[in-house]
């Protein structure tokens, strides 16, 4: 909030009132019906959650009117990486007006990231950030990276009533968001002190990939015989691990937790196995990128620190600095879902 | 005694040498490493890699090779997992047929191309790994198969225990696995046309002369490895019940990994698909435990996994290689010690 407030500080010695009120009275409202071209880029095709990403920028593109074309296009999963580059480095030959990207190539793509934009391509991330922030125009944050932490952290006292072992089981060694998440969780647990019987013993890596990821979790087992808890933030790793306990009947010993989508884990929350899991809405995140990207490409955002916009039926949302990468911008979607027996099943229709 | 064994019997007796060296090794490191969960651990997790060490065997002893595998894999695990999904009532034969089938199809395409076109393997399944790959993703429509949708039997078959003895489980998986294993190592020493991909990997030009169908010979063999792979889509599917594109994704260098460490001549001709199911055990024991070995961190695994597969490979080699002069070194003892006359003859 501290950033919105300087730079809401003219605008409010004008008119007088406070800043919250402010940011509602001008929330622009973004004209539809103008031509852009843009391409939603995901980590690579495939993914349920992509293509759900997909269908809320559809949705978004459609209430828009925008004449241009949006591509849905992403590298297959051998080639994430290089591939990603490529399709960068093709959308700015191409003059497209945006690109949408879930990023999984780190610091890498940067290079091709800030020859888009120099090439006048608005580069909007989403799901995943460039880490730098290099050649990136702003970065559509799900859910508040310091907020899953904490989130993290209380599914992991409710499940452990209060104190035990905990072991976390990500992704890859390299994934940003995954990284930035396991960081605020630990900082989370190292800040209050109801945590303080939570101990982290160990992080793994599964590769998002579901045998490594299975078998990453039996080690976990096998290396703490105390282990309470799996935490796995990515729907890969926590529908592996809640899977491989389930198989070697240990779900009453250690239970798993972490990010996973409802109707993948819908079994294992019913039998006790994975009792808690969160998620967001990848629909809306699509949706709000898209018109995020919309504002920037047709120049009616300028992109900067404090701006306010109406993005459709999800309301007001503002331009602000990323508090996990100083200096970087970002729009905060926010909240999620906790996941309990108690609705996950309506929610894995 | 040693010198009186095939050198295939050698290289299997070497590689187990290896393979206890390595366990005692990590039971030194590890507390509480040695015991039945840790060969209820590697045993489940070591069946699909045996039918695709095995399937990659197959390619590499007629001097191919199968970088597609893992892409085939993933897209038979899908395929057979939305078949069943769509009819639950189909009978577990006719699902594992049509596994080894459309893996078989893969093959089939892999094999033409080879056999009949004559583009360098490495070439032709670099790309259709890439293809296939996309085809799933294609076929797929961003959809997962979950372990919910799948009938019970499939899902229960890999972690039934057959038998146990002292809390060491031998599971279905486990044993499907080693019984395919045995009868395509059986079928490799004593059938005659598959005698042949031996005949054609070591010596092409010979094996042509000998009458052998140079194209036919390879172009089964690759089919049989679909046909392999294939299965192991099946048990992949059965065992992790949630597969996505990224299905079998890597299989490729681990199944090349396993065959070569577990004595495969990369340049075809020689190796058993026995030593490719040892090599198999082996990279997934050490990798396994890499995981529990506190000294090494996440970054340096994938090192020092490489690492230990080349110490692996070049102790089994000097191994080999001792046993190999001792046998030669006996054989010309046993010559010189021969009465005079009977050498003459």
């Amino acid at each position: 909030m501290t950033h919105f407030a300087k730079l809401g500080l003219a605008a409010t010695l004008m008119m007088g009132t406070a800043t919250a009120a402010l940011a509602e009275a001008h929330a622009m409202t973004l004209e539809g019906g103008m031509e852009t071209n843009m391409v939603l880029l995901p980590k690579f095709l495939g993914i349920l959650v992509f293509d759900q990403a997909n269908e809320g920028a559809q949705e978004a593109h459609a209430e828009l009117g925008n004449p241009g074309e949006l591509l849905f296009v992403g590298p297959t999963p051998e080639n994430s990486v290089a591939g990603q580059i490529e399709i960068m480095t093709t959308a700015a030959t191409q003059g497209q007006g945006a690109v949408m990207l879930s990023n999984n190539a780190g610091d890498q793509i940067a290079p091709s990231a800030e020859a888009a934009q120099a090439a006048g391509v608005q580069v909007v991330t989403w799901d995943s950030p460039i880490p730098s922030g290099a050649g990136e125009s702003v970065f559509v944050a799900q859910v508040d990276f310091g907020s899953i932490g904490v989130v993290m952290a209380d599914m992991a006292h409710s499940i452990l009533g209060g104190s035990g072992q905990m072991a976390v089981l990500s992704a890859t060694p390299d994934a940003a968001n995954q990284n930035a998440w396991i960081a605020a969780m630990e900082e989370a647990l190292a800040g209050d002190a109801k945590y303080a019987d939570i101990e982290l013993v160990d992080v793994v890596y599964g590769d998002d990939q579901a045998e490594v990821s299975y078998n990453r979790a039996l080690a976990l087992v096998d290396s703490h015989p105390d282990l309470g808890l799996i935490m796995s933030p990515t729907t890969v790793g926590i529908q592996a691990a809640a899977k491989a306990m389930q198989d070697e009947g240990l779900c009453d010993q250690v239970k798993v937790s972490g990010l996973g989508l409802p109707s993948e884990m819908v079994s294992y929350t019913m039998n006790g196995c994975a009792p808690e899991f969160a998620l967001w809405d990848f629909r809306d995140l699509g949706y709000l990128t898209y018109y995020t990207a919309y504002g920037l490409a047709t120049g009616q955002l300028t992109g900067d620190m404090g701006e306010t916009f109406t993005a459709g039926r999800m309301g007001a949302y503002t331009i602000e600095e990323d508090p996990g990468r100083p200096g970087s911008k970002r729009i905060l979607m926010g909240p999620f879902t906790v996941y309990t027996a108690d609705n996950v099943e309506a929610a894995a229709q | 005694m040693l010198g009186r064994l095939s050198p295939q019997t050698l290289r299997i007796l070497a590689l187990l040498v290896v393979l206890a060296l390595v366990l005692a090794f990590f039971a030194s490191q590890v507390p509480n490493y040695f015991n039945a969960r840790l060969f209820n651990r590697i045993s489940s997790s070591v069946a699909i890699m045996a039918l695709i060490a095995t399937a990659q065997t197959l390619v590499i002893l007629t001097r191919n090779i199968d970088l597609s595998i893992g892409s085939v894999v993933g897209f038979t695990a899908f395929a057979t997992g939305n078949l069943v999904a769509g009819s639950p009532d189909i009978h577990p034969l006719v699902l594992v047929v049509y596994a080894m089938l459309v893996g078989a199809g893969f093959g089939l395409i892999n094999g033409v191309i080879v056999a009949y076109a004559r583009v360098p393997s490495i070439i032709v399944t670099l790309a259709t790994m890439a293809i296939f790959r996309s085809a799933l993703v294609e076929y797929s429509d961003a959809k997962s198969i979950t372990s919910s949708q799948l009938p019970q039997w499939l899902v229960q078959f890999p972690n039934t225990s057959l038998f146990e003895v002292g809390g060491v489980q031998f599971r279905a998986a486990f044993v499907t696995a080693v019984i395919v294993v045995l009868i395509v190592h059986v079928a490799l020493n004593r059938l005659r046309p598959a005698r042949r991909l031996y005949a054609v990997g070591s010596n092409p030009e010979a094996a042509e002369m000998a009458g052998i169908n140079l194209r036919l010979t390879v172009l089964s063999a690759f089919v049989m490895a679909g046909a392999l792979a294939g299965l192991a889509g099946f048990m992949f599917l059965a065992r992790f019940g949630n597969i996505t594109v990224v299905a079998g994704l890597g299989f490729e260098l681990k199944s090349v990994a396993a065959a070569v460490v577990g004595g495969v001549n990369i340049f075809g001709g020689s190796g058993t698909v026995l030593g490719a199911l040892i090599g198999a055990i082996l990279v997934d024991l050490i990798d396994t435990s890499l995981v529990r070995w506190a000294l090494v961190s996440e970054f340096w695994r994938e090192a020092v996994l490489g690492a230990l597969i080349l110490t692996a490979v070049a102790v089994d080699a000097i191994l080999m290689r001792r046993l190999i002069r001792m046998r030669i070194a006996r054989e010309k003892e046993r010559l010189a010690s021969m009465p005079q006359k009977e050498a003459a003859e």
